[in-house]
């Protein structure tokens, strides 16, 4: 078990990324799941680097904000990706 | 229990306020830049996944884990700054660097591959796209490693907060690109 946050940030980033990767090579049949799953990683690996490696972790008022925003955007986003699917 | 008035709520940022100017205008610009790309691909899926075909995905993914250890590095670099521990910061810092040459030198080969094969802006509006964020981001990369040098030099702690949080800008777009551009189906 990683006790140093930066440290277990980074291997959650790699992990996530490894997965999103993966998905993306290997489950084309499931495209529209696997966007939604490639979103939500990005959306995790983005509030990973914002709260451990750029230390909003301290602020949790800008943290929830930054999330907030985030959030809404890759919403955003997934409804744009998902619109042809419709 | 009173609220705290706004200025106190800015200085609770990390690093310098400017920095985290800055870092918002970087996610503003890509942001809209990449809801740009996904509404332009609901005209066209079928050409955007067949242009997606030919980037490589391996690199992509190999780029994603340089860039998100090199974003570890600077971490460490400016917390054992703050640590005063001088010579060690700086060598993270230029750990983080070299990292990020080598995410240049990976896309340099990418972009050599696609030029080789007459993949040029034009090609399809997914390359020009493909171009445009990755090109600028890549522009974001050369001038986080700039600031990287800058700041071992001058190593002073408030600097490495303000140059350790570019670099991590960097890092952040990228994530969101690489998903959106590489892998997105």
């Amino acid at each position: 078990m990683i006790r140093d946050n930066l440290w277990r940030a980074w291997a959650w980033l790699l992990a996530f990324s490894l997965i999103s990767t993966f998905a993306a090579q290997w489950l084309e049949t499931y495209a529209s799941m696997v966007g939604i799953l490639i979103l939500a990683l990005a959306y995790l690996k983005m509030r990973l680097i914002l709260s451990r490696y750029l230390g909003l972790a301290a602020t949790p008022y800008w943290n929830a904000g930054f999330g907030l925003v985030l959030g809404l955007y890759m919403l955003g986003l997934l409804g744009l990706y998902l619109m042809p699917f419709a | 229990m009173s609220t705290p008035a706004p200025e106190s709520r800015l200085a609770e940022l990390p690093g310098d306020l400017m920095i985290w100017v800055l870092i918002v205008s970087e996610l503003l610009v890509f942001g809209a830049g990449i809801v740009a790309f996904l509404a332009v691909r609901t005209t066209d899926v079928v050409g955007f996944a067949e242009a997606q075909d030919l980037l490589d995905r391996t690199a992509g993914g190999i780029n994603t884990a340089v860039l998100v250890t090199s974003g570890l590095c600077a971490a460490l670099a400016s917390r054992l700054r703050l640590a005063e521990r001088r010579l060690a910061a700086r060598l993270w810092l230029a750990a983080a660097g070299l990292l990020g040459g080598i995410f240049l030198w990976v896309k340099a080969v990418e972009y050599e591959a696609k030029v080789s094969a007459g993949i040029g802006t034009e090609t399809h509006p997914f390359f020009t796209f493909y171009y445009l964020l990755t090109g600028f981001h890549a522009a974001h990369v050369v001038a986080g490693i700039i600031i990287l040098a800058l700041i071992a030099w001058r190593d002073s702690p408030r600097n490495l907060e303000s140059g350790t949080a570019f670099w991590h800008m960097v890092d952040l777009v990228w994530i969101l690109l690489f998903p959106v551009i590489y892998l997105l189906r």
